[in-house]
């Protein structure tokens, strides 16, 4: 009878439409206004056409939308059961990368399958907001505070950073820390862990330096003196703030870029597509990006806000995170305040794993807030399923 | 501390720090705006006047294609210097006056002017689009004077493929043209104003080796788009040279031999490795029509001209092969074990089945004959009766191990395959069962089965040596002096007894191309004649006049003791065998005999390549 009652109570289950209903439609229309802005830029890259990147663009945009919807509407529970095995399997595709990954530009960073390729870092993103959501739903509130619970989410975000690190992928190690380190930080992990962590990264950073690749070093570098080498390793940052400065308030007009249309920058269309877009589009239309933007995360903070479950709120707040550290590394790289790192600007630039799994990503939070009323009981949890 | 109020106090705690990572992001993306209007209010202006005077331009420098030689060193293919004037539409201010005042030095059509003003609203106004190519010296630097009152307008120096001796190889070698969307993808340097690549034939085949690898060069570049000076350049790759196994002498000696006929093709073959050593087709073309600027109206005429000049009939053209069919059945009997070389079967003038009755050329009929004879005097009858004995499947097993019913894997982009039918081949591609009557007129190469003369000169060169012989056109890469593989499944008594049969054929009296004899003393020739009916096939009207001849056909290999090349010849609507075929081939192997190509040394690319490369060195 009891149990009866608790299935009544705690286990709703709204039907599709309803569920389809719940979904934040403002917030889907956003981040097509934002893949919008992305189509009309590659449009403008590709020197006034569709191909090859804009229209390639947007059929991902659509297959991205479904997953959005298939993310969103399918039973959170079911998701929280599958975060381990999840982050688990992806965590062995990225050490496998190294193994029988594929190499492109220098690096390897890809698996292949056939036809297709994969980043398993870009997925690993995601994997691991799942884990270590999925880690405090299950740990009982009074316990956050101590050290040994504090231990396993550490293990879980250090091992992939450790996996970047090795490839090297400085950027991608970067995302990890600052995602992983920021659900820490919401899921309420006392302020003087952070204190000790900060103090212990300044007393560990000289070490680090010696362990760097040269090619890392030249870049960190060359981004504190773009000056040294102009047509070396500092030629991209440079290049790009002279596309950005020169583009001035209102920029140069649709397509009349000449600096991207000169065809100095090898990745217009990918990293530095905010680069080419700041050009043409000016101050406004640089602000204007970033606005909708910073629009789309506070969408994200209010929806984790109207969360009442611990899974949900944390991976909607996750997801939140990601975001921002993608948008911010990327426009940051791009006007010369951090290294190129390599990081691409998320649903703008072209690149079909990074805007999959960007989409996938926004799935979660709307399935967190379709889900913003469920309350988990902590005891439908084992420790590992 | 009781359970729910720690999960309120949890709440609020992750409430408080969401707001708190919702105020450091927004205060993080105030830092990106501040950078912004530091880069584009603040030092915008300084920014503006970098990138107007020092814009870096970074160009693909499309790579020169690869020489085609013949064996002999004879330039077939090069690169010629194209002088063109492109413009930049950003750089000019009034695109159609600047068009106009170029006219009074270069013609500038109609059509070209409005392909280059909607060219430039579509794309981007930085990439440059071609105006005209083709200059004079003259014209050239007449517009390198006046370029100050030209903006926009920039010359250069590109190249342009030229063939020698165009007419005679145009269908081999092919010709390049510009690549169409979608031909080839993720390739750059396609798309570069003027790039061609290999559209037909061996410049196709090849193209791979010939095109190379395109370089970049960077450059500063002033505001008003002129180079200041080159920042640094990755050279291109040029293309491998490539030394054909054709010879341009012969070539060009049969096609004029072919010359007084409508349409007919010819291949010679080294018999030994397979080298391809002519390769000719009547009527044919000038590929230098087509690979610089082909004028369209030209363009229509040649594909709508009812001789179809453009078909390389050699590789592609495909026809009954008739009589010469018959070396085919006679291998396959013996092989089978269904004939022997003793055994006589009598010729009444034809051959009844069921409630048909097949007709032997001859309607007297030649008596009881061998399969000697058989071959000599071209018996049908003899071969319906042993294709019936064989069957299709065993007849097409041995077809196929010459080589017909197939394409080889060699350079020549377009080759036809050719029908070799069997019971098989018939119920995937037409849906319905074999008939027996049906092998009995392919026994003697008609019905179902199709060859091309590049088939039959490979079938020709594999009876002759036994060597499973590839046809192949590079003398370079590799290099193809070694004999090609034995032929398997086949036994070289059975073959000599075929070419014992063939070698009656031209070298006794009785014999179908007796008269096609070779004149050289103490050298024989081996052949076969065929005729091969074409009426009935393609239309259901009965033709008239030319049409109404048979095809004429005839392969043959010479010497007789030491096979060293083989020749196959087709003349369309050229009646008999014997009457338009063998006496072209009688021609062709004297001169290939007393010339004997495959006996001299061959071109080795490499000693010319340096001398090559200087002038198309400073063509760029």
């Amino acid at each position: 009878m009891r149990m009866l009652f608790a299935d009544a109570i705690e286990r709703p289950r709204p039907e599709l439409a309803k569920k389809l209903m719940l979904l934040n439609w403002p917030f889907v229309l956003l981040i097509t206004a934002i893949t919008g802005v992305g189509v009309v830029a590659l449009y403008s890259v590709a020197g006034g056409s569709l191909e090859p990147w804009s229209s390639r663009h947007v059929v991902r945009y659509c297959i991205g939308l479904g997953l959005v919807f298939t993310v969103a509407l399918i039973d959170m529970r079911w998701w929280m059961r599958a975060a381990y095995p999840f982050y688990v399997v992806v965590l062995i595709m990225l050490a496998a990368v190294p193994l029988i990954g594929v190499q492109s530009g220098g690096a390897q960073r890809w698996l292949g399958f056939g036809a297709y390729s994969l980043q398993p870092s870009e997925i690993m993103k995601i994997a691991l907001v799942l884990a270590l959501a999925r880690y405090y739903q299950w740990l009982p509130p009074e316990k956050v505070w101590r050290p040994d619970a504090v231990l396993p989410p550490l293990l879980m975000i250090g091992a992939p950073t450790a996996l970047a690190l090795a490839q090297p992928d400085l950027g991608t190690a970067a995302l990890f820390g600052i995602v992983g380190c920021g659900l820490l930080f919401l899921a309420g992990v006392s302020w003087a862990y952070f204190v000790a962590a900060i103090a212990g990264i300044i007393m560990v950073l000289p070490h680090v330096w010696e362990r760097l690749h040269d090619y890392q070093r030249e870049r960190v570098l060359t981004f504190l003196d773009p000056g040294r080498d102009p047509l070396g390793s500092g030629y991209h940052i440079l290049q790009s703030k002279i596309a950005i400065g020169s583009g001035g308030l209102m920029g140069k007009g649709f397509m009349q870029g000449t600096q991207a249309q000169l065809n100095f920058l090898p990745e217009k269309h990918t990293d530095f597509i905010f680069t080419m877009f700041s050009e043409e589009m000016g101050f406004l239309g640089a602000v204007g990006l970033l606005a909708l933007y910073l629009l789309a995360l506070m969408f994200i903070i209010y929806m984790a806000l109207r969360c009442r479950g611990t899974f949900p709120r944390l991976v909607a707040a996750g997801m939140g995170l990601c975001l921002f550290a993608y948008v911010f590394i990327n426009v940051a790289m791009v006007t010369g305040l951090v290294p190129v790192v390599g990081v691409p600007l998320p649903l703008v630039s072209y690149g079909g794993t990074s805007m999959l799994t960007m989409m996938v990503g926004l799935g979660f939070v709307l399935n967190a807030h379709v889900n913003r009323a469920v309350r988990i009981r902590r005891e439908e949890l084992g420790v590992l399923w | 501390m009781s359970g729910p109020d720690l999960v309120r106090k949890q709440r609020l705690r992750f409430s408080r720090r969401v707001l708190l990572v919702g105020a450091g992001e927004a205060a993080l993306f105030g830092v990106l705006g501040w950078r912004l209007r530091q880069l584009q209010i603040l030092d915008s202006s300084e920014y503006r006047l970098l990138s107007d005077e020092n814009r870096i331009s970074a160009q693909l420098v499309a790579p020169a294609r690869g020489t085609l030689y013949d064996r002999f060193g004879t330039r077939i293919a090069e690169n010629r210097e194209n002088l063109r004037v492109i413009v930049v539409p950003a750089f000019s201010k009034d695109l159609a006056a600047t068009l106009t005042t170029l006219s009074s030095i270069v013609t500038v059509s109609d059509a070209d002017k409005d392909r280059v003003l909607r060219h430039a609203k579509r794309q981007s106004l930085y990439l440059p689009i071609l105006v005209a190519e083709g200059l004079t010296w003259r014209q050239f630097a007449l517009l390198n004077v006046l370029a100050p009152q030209l903006p926009g307008m920039q010359t250069d120096m590109a190249q342009v493929r030229t063939y020698s001796h165009s007419r005679s190889m145009a269908h081999a070698v092919g010709y390049v043209g510009m690549a169409a969307k979608g031909e080839v993808e993720g390739e750059p340097v396609t798309r570069l104003p003027g790039f061609r690549i290999g559209k037909t034939g061996l410049e196709k085949g090849f193209d791979r080796e010939l095109r190379g690898r395109p370089g970049s060069i960077s450059y500063e570049v002033d505001a008003h788009g002129r180079v200041v000076r080159e920042l640094g350049a990755t050279p291109s790759t040029p293309g491998k040279d490539v030394v054909l196994s054709l010879d341009h002498e012969l070539q060009e000696m049969v096609l004029t031999r072919l010359a007084s006929q409508r349409r007919a093709s010819l291949v010679a073959l080294d018999a030994v490795t397979g080298a391809v050593l002519i390769m000719a087709s009547t009527p044919t073309f000038d590929a230098n029509e087509i690979a610089f600027n082909v004028d369209p109206k030209r363009w229509q005429e040649l594909i709508r001209d009812k001789e179809d000049p453009l078909n390389n009939r050699a590789a592609r053209g495909l026809y009954p092969p008739g009589s010469t069919f018959k070396v085919v059945t006679a291998l396959a009997g013996l092989t089978a074990g269904v004939s022997n070389p003793t055994e006589k079967i009598i010729c009444r003038g034809g051959f009844p089945f069921g409630n048909h009755y097949f007709h032997c050329w001859r309607s007297g009929g030649h008596g009881p004959i061998s399969l000697h004879d058989a071959i000599k005097q071209s018996c049908d009858v003899y071969f319906y009766e042993t294709a019936h004995r064989l069957g299709i499947d065993r007849l097409a097993v041995t077809g196929r191990a010459l080589g017909l019913g197939q394409t080889y894997p060699c350079e020549l982009a377009g080759l036809k395959g050719g029908v070799m039918p069997d019971t098989a081949w018939k119920r995937a591609t037409l849906e319905e069962p074999w008939y027996p009557g049906e092998t009995i007129s392919c026994g003697i190469g008609q019905g179902y089965v199709l060859a091309s003369p590049l088939q039959l000169a490979v079938m020709t060169a594999r009876i002759a040596t036994g060597n499973a012989v590839v046809p192949s056109f590079s003398c370079s890469n590799p290099p193809r002096a070694t004999p090609a593989a034995v032929l398997s499944g086949i036994a070289p008594e059975h073959l000599q007894l075929v070419r014992d049969g063939m070698s009656a054929v031209v070298n006794e009296g009785g014999g179908t191309a007796n008269g096609a004899a070779l004149t050289i003393p103490g050298m024989l020739m081996a052949g076969k004649t065929g005729t091969s009916q074409t009426f009935g096939r393609d239309s259901k009207r009965h033709p008239t006049g030319w049409e109404a001849e048979p095809h004429s056909l005839f392969i043959a290999f010479a010497p007789v003791e030491a096979p060293r090349y083989a020749v196959a010849c087709v003349v369309e609507h050229g009646g008999y065998g014997s009457r338009a075929a063998a006496p072209i081939i009688h021609d062709v192997m004297t001169e290939l005999l007393l010339r004997d190509p495959v006996a001299k040394p061959v071109f080795a690319a490499g000693t010319e390549a340096v001398a090559a490369l200087a002038p198309t060195e400073s063509g760029r």
